[in-house]
């Protein structure tokens, strides 16, 4: 069958993998096939639909796009005063970082985002039929809890990276920080520079009137209001790719 | 056929044709280890070519934003890590090293160390009095002075506080900082020029002296000829997408001097087929981290102020048999605190939204020194990339459980309401009796956030060729012209934060180098 060879020639590597080490490579075989029968059975009905993002993407397809989003709202269900993921684009900004990886990083991300997506993956190893996008919240944190404490030190590596990206693109925008009480840096302009300090200096810092206390001296407040846009409008990712 | 002028920091991304040099050295790396050296031949009129595979980002380009500093300034793209990712490494990647982005301690190599070092490897002649000079004059070029304790921030001073409660050791931390304003962002490179970075210090001092830099640089491969290395072969990068543009940088020096730092040097050694003793990437140590949270009533803060300014060595000798730890704290801005957290979802959001009141502070596992301790493994992948493996053993992982029921006790003598692990399923702490909880917590991989700041190792120094990689001079046994100096020469951890160990390792390593350079 097409498809089937099509995936077997993509082993699954994920970024934990120990190629040494007969579990984590029979697990990783297991994936393989998971990813190669799931396209022979009815199973592979199920697949998930991508959903518009806006805009292209650098390393996702649109269908792990989607898949990473559907993960991150529950990574960052609904909460207090939380933006949702899409306000902040997030999809994008996980692809972006996920695009400054090496290639080879890049095609292992790929395919631990479908295997956490898969049907039949999800079938093999936690007792349910639906893709991850089509599956309901219940049972969408029922699959993250798995990955998570899995005793398959394979599956926490997956869960290990999928949360990373998520959390790394989520508060790297700026929209999330009054969320979290984040003020931002400091108001700070370049000082007058020592451009070229000598030995012959003293040693002894300049010292800076303290501003910490002890906490039970309860350092004054600092208001949001008062944090200044940082000085550049360079936004994440800085050095990706255009 | 160069394209530079001398004495200038070249970007090899922007070089419209293939560069060849044939200085009297080539540095490769411009961290604690390479830019010492550079500046001290230099110094001495040796024509020097430092290869660096990172950026140049002078202090006005610095960003005091995650989001654009962990791509920027840090190996991978800020996702350098273990293989299985159990732990996540910081380490540098500009010109400067890991220094752009440490958090400024300096401590002074601890004497119990040499004497390890001396009675595991065989080595002479590297003690607390061969590097006192140099250290001294590292200390004076860099600045390094105690931090008032009246300037400890709320972070720190939640070590300061809890430690003195406990009646253990504690001590204000010195810094290389010359004009610090205070700011809390040394790990996202200091834009006020404070920070006495390597860049800011050594290198400078070698570019004054007609040192060549080359940022964006990486380099790719040793070219041996006999007993020598003839060639270094470099790429540069794109300064955006860090791809190769094509262009290459060849070094044909006289002599090398490998200062990568201790995953990249073992990796360039492996990638050029070096490594006749098989002990290449072997023995690799990361002082493993655990990091525990606590919350207090009143705000801390942790992300402004001198991020690291406080740190209790209590714990460090523990005994024949135990791995020791001290303890420090850490800073806490939000991608760092996001993506090292445990648990996900609501429970994740509540810890986040604490983050004001949030005291973070680390345990940091001395490892390296039981004689059954191997450490971790630099290996290169079948598609090139570098690859890391560090097995928690069990001695370590007592140490990691002993260190954050330390972190838990030190939080709640002073004074916080909560203290809560790391752990996927993080355990929360109210009481001292409760510190007891973090017992039945699982002590294994992915389950509990493990962290490391100091890659060492890799290179070992020894005197025994077949069981080491440089000498007691830090030159590779097998051949004639080349050294390694940077932090993967250490036979084990130090017990303390490492750049000022390097600062000075290289000072003094610089004489010997010097001497062979003629």
């Amino acid at each position: 069958m097409l498809r089937r060879s099509r995936y077997r020639r993509e082993r699954i590597l994920l970024p934990g993998e120990s190629e040494g080490r007969r579990n984590f490579l029979r697990w990783g075989l297991a994936g393989t096939a998971i990813l190669a029968v799931g396209g022979a059975s009815w199973l592979f009905t199920r697949r998930t639909r991508p959903m518009s993002l806006g805009g292209p993407l650098l390393a996702l397809s649109p269908v792990e796009a989607t898949v990473v989003l559907a993960l991150s709202e529950r990574l960052l269900p609904p909460h207090g005063s939380f933006p949702r993921p899409l306000d902040v684009d997030l999809p994008r900004r996980v692809d972006a970082i996920v695009a400054m990886a090496p290639e080879a990083t890049q095609a292992e991300i790929r395919q631990l985002v479908r295997l956490f997506d898969n049907a039949l993956a999800s079938f093999l190893l936690d007792g349910q039929f639906h893709t991850f996008t089509e599956s309901t919240l219940e049972q969408q944190d029922a699959r993250i809890a798995a990955w998570q404490a899995s005793r398959h030190a394979i599956r926490r590596t997956g869960y290990k990276a999928l949360k990373r990206l998520v959390y790394a693109g989520y508060y790297g925008a700026k929209e999330t920080w009054a969320a979290i009480g984040y003020p931002g840096p400091p108001p700070f302009t370049s000082p007058e520079r020592k451009v070229e300090p000598q030995p012959q200096k003293p040693p002894e810092p300049k010292r800076p009137p303290p501003r910490a206390r002890p906490p039970e001296a309860a350092p004054a407040p600092r208001p949001v209001e008062e944090a200044p846009a940082p000085r550049s409008g360079m936004d994440l990712p800085a050095e990706g790719p255009p | 056929m160069s394209e530079a002028a001398p004495g200038r920091i070249v970007d090899a991304g922007e070089l419209r044709r293939d560069v060849e040099e044939t200085p009297e050295v080539c540095v490769v790396g411009s961290g604690a280890g390479g830019a010492v050296v550079a500046a001290r031949l230099a110094e001495r009129g040796k024509r020097v070519v430092v290869l660096e595979e990172g950026g140049h980002y002078p202090p006005e380009k610095m960003q005091m934003d995650e989001a654009w500093a962990f791509p920027a300034l840090y190996q991978e793209r800020g996702q350098r890590a273990t293989a299985d990712l159990a732990i996540t490494v910081l380490q540098g990647r500009a010109v400067g090293g890991s220094t752009v982005v440490n958090w400024t301690t300096s401590f002074r190599t601890p004497p119990r160390v040499f004497r390890h070092w001396a009675e595991v490897s065989g080595i002479s002649g590297l003690d607390e009095r061969a590097l006192e000079p140099h250290f001294q004059a590292v200390e004076e070029r860099l600045h390094i002075g105690p931090w008032p304790l009246e300037a400890v921030n709320a972070n720190n001073h939640v070590l300061w506080e809890g430690a003195g409660r406990l009646s253990w050791d504690r001590e204000v931390i010195r810094r290389n900082v010359f004009g610090c304003q205070d700011l809390g962002y040394c790990g996202t490179g200091c834009p006020a020029g404070a920070k006495q970075s390597a860049d800011q210090t050594f290198l400078a001092d070698a570019v004054r002296d007609g040192a060549r830099v080359y940022a964006h640089a990486r380099v790719t491969r040793l070219e041996k000829a006999g007993k020598r290395i003839a060639a270094v072969v470099g790429q540069a990068l794109d300064p955006s997408t860090l791809k190769p543009t094509g262009r290459k940088v060849v070094v044909r020096p006289k002599l090398v001097v490998l200062s990568g730092g201790a995953i990249n040097t073992p990796a360039l050694l492996l990638r050029s087929g070096y490594d006749p003793s098989g002990r290449v990437g072997k023995r690799t140590f990361l002082h493993p981290v655990v990091a525990s949270a606590a919350v207090f009533p009143d705000k801390v803060e942790g992300y402004y102020g001198a991020p690291q300014s406080v740190s209790s060595h209590h714990f460090a000798d523990r005994g024949k048999g135990r791995v020791g730890f001290f303890l420090e704290a850490a800073p806490l801005h939000p991608i760092l605190v996001a993506t090292s957290l445990g648990g996900f979802g609501v429970t994740h959001e509540d810890e986040m939204a604490r983050l004001p009141y949030t005291n973070g502070l680390i345990a940091l596992a001395i490892d390296g020194f039981l004689p059954e301790e191997e450490g971790g493994t630099v290996s290169i992948r079948s598609d090139g990339r570098v690859r890391l493996d560090y097995k928690i053993g069990r001695e370590v992982w007592e140490a990691l459980r002993e260190g954050n029921k330390a972190l838990a006790r030190v939080q709640l003598a002073a004074g916080a309401s909560m203290v809560y692990s790391f752990h996927e399923d993080p355990v929360v702490m109210r009481t001292e009796a409760e510190v007891a909880l973090l017992d039945r917590a699982p002590w294994e991989p992915l389950r509990v956030g493990v962290f490391s700041a100091h890659a060492m190792g890799g290179c070992a120094m020894g005197r025994d060729p077949e069981k080491s990689v440089v000498d007691a001079r830090l030159k590779l046994h097998w051949l004639d012209n080349t050294w390694v100096v940077d932090g993967s020469v250490f036979p084990t951890s130090l017990g303390v934060n490492p750049q000022e160990t390097i600062f000075a390792i290289a000072h003094w390593a610089s004489d010997h180098i010097a001497s062979a350079a003629g």
